[in-house]
């Protein structure tokens, strides 16, 4: 039997009384890529960090690879190890250069040399486009620059799965096809993906599969092509009445 | 003007500049050990554990609510006191400057704290997320970082130390106050002595008002 890569097992958190993910729980398989949609507050955000080990639910479980992510067990940072996470807000490390930005946890964590973080670095640098950034310091680069340098700092450490919190929603949107960009190919070269957008086109050409959430419940979890084209329930139509122009 | 003049002989300005070297060295320890002792407090008052919160709390409200003066005199001259049973020997200006230590270090605790709070929560996270250790996150991304932010101020820091390095007078240590105080007992009067003295704090002073602006301004560039 084949665990999962990721499970999340009714899941719910709150906040100071306020629920933010409510009884939630969803299957992903290696290779997939799932996008969480919904409106603002609906607990996307919340979901994908419960996943990621930087927010702890009340109740129920997160499996990755069939370990439960438990802040407790001495494992808790090495599961989290096998997931890169990109933030709305990149989160670079404003005292260091890109270089080094990318390879300080491959040294510091993962204990390669300066010589093959560096090689490493290179090559992801490579991927996003941004070589000839890598002795800039994340305060001259544009943001869209920036969530490109976050996403190859990710993969640096090259984890199994890569999760995006609103990765486009802080940019301008010139700036967002170069990071839809670089996440679509990654996605075709086979990483799971898990990202919660605002970003319908994206969603609807890249993800095989979406989950649509409200008031912290997951309401609808279907493939791309049907939920864009013919969404089961109601709230789903509704929402895509609206965002759709 | 003339006595003032007079009394710059070669053997009075020594003396007086050998008390200003001691009252920089004093300063320099005393900055140095307290920004030791104010990541370590720091840290305590920023942790999670109840115990270490309050431990760091006590040592900021122990000397950061009592005089300097008094704190110099209770390790100096009470604990001595107190300890002479034992049979022990102190040499009081080094227990003044532990005293000045405990106290730079407890102010050092709160403007650490503030830098470190200050820095965004998005940079922990973005550690948390790429595996770095707690310590890992401190020394590579939040101690740099909140560093940037207060190092004006420990410049500033700096300068209040020499001065208050003065203070040591009161136990019989060598420094800047000590040298005109003497030098105003041996001749004539202590007004000019102690206005030489006071010049030569306000040199310092300018220098390091200086340095500082030359750093807010480094600094400022990679923001």
């Amino acid at each position: 039997m084949t665990n999962s890569m990721i499970k999340v097992d009714h899941i719910t958190k709150t906040f100071n009384g306020f629920t933010a993910v409510n009884d939630a729980s969803l299957e992903i398989e290696k290779g997939e890529i799932v996008c969480l949609i919904g409106p603002s507050g609906s607990g996307k955000s919340t979901l994908i960090r419960c996943i990621n080990g930087l927010e702890h639910p009340e109740t129920g479980k997160v499996y990755i690879d069939g370990e439960e992510l438990d802040p407790k067990s001495g494992n808790f940072a090495q599961i989290r190890r096998k997931m890169g996470f990109v933030f709305q807000h990149f989160n670079l490390f404003p005292n260091m250069t890109v270089l080094e930005n990318l390879t300080l946890a491959p040294v510091k964590v993962l204990g390669k040399s300066q010589q093959e973080a560096e090689d490493v670095a290179m090559k992801y640098l490579q991927v996003v486009g941004l070589v000839e950034k890598k002795d800039e310091y994340p305060n001259k680069l544009s943001g869209g620059q920036k969530q490109r340098v976050a996403i190859a700092r990710a993969l640096c450490l090259e984890p199994e799965m890569m999760l995006f919190d609103e990765p486009t929603s802080a940019l301008d949107p010139e700036m967002v096809l170069d990071v839809l960009n670089v996440m679509k190919e990654l996605a075709n070269e086979g990483m799971t993906m898990i990202v919660v957008t605002h970003e319908m086109g994206f969603a609807k050409t890249v993800a095989n599969r979406v989950v649509f959430l409200e008031d912290g419940k997951i309401v609808e979890d279907t493939d791309a092509k049907t939920f864009y084209e013919n969404p089961e329930s109601d709230r789903a139509k509704d929402f895509l009445s609206k965002v759709m122009y | 003007m003339n006595a003032f003049i007079e009394f710059l002989t070669l053997d009075n300005l020594t003396y007086m500049l050998f008390g200003l070297v001691w009252s920089v060295i004093y300063g320099v320890i005393v900055v140095l050990v307290g920004t030791i002792l104010g990541i370590i407090g720091a840290a305590l008052k920023i942790s999670k554990h109840k115990v270490l919160q309050s431990i760091g709390g006590l040592y900021t409200t122990v000397f950061i609510g009592t005089p300097m003066m008094l704190q110099i005199l209770f390790f100096a001259v009470a604990l001595p006191q107190a300890l002479s049973f034992t049979g022990m020997r102190f040499e009081p200006t080094t227990l003044g400057v532990v005293a000045m230590c405990l106290n730079a270090g407890a102010y050092q605790t709160e403007l650490i704290r503030s830098g470190i709070l200050g820095v965004d929560k998005g940079q922990w996270e973005a550690t948390e997320t790429l595996g770095l250790s707690y310590f890992q996150a401190m020394r590579y991304v939040i101690l740099p970082q909140a560093f940037k932010r207060i190092i004006p101020p420990l410049i500033s820091e700096f300068m209040t130390l020499i001065k208050d390095s003065s203070l040591l007078y009161n136990i019989g240590a060598i420094e800047l106050t000590a040298s005109a105080s003497v030098l105003g007992s041996r001749s004539a009067g202590i007004m000019i002595p102690y206005l030489d003295a006071g010049i030569m704090y306000i040199v310092i002073y300018l220098i390091l008002s200086r340095v500082e602006k030359m750093a807010e301004r480094r600094l400022a560039v990679s923001d």
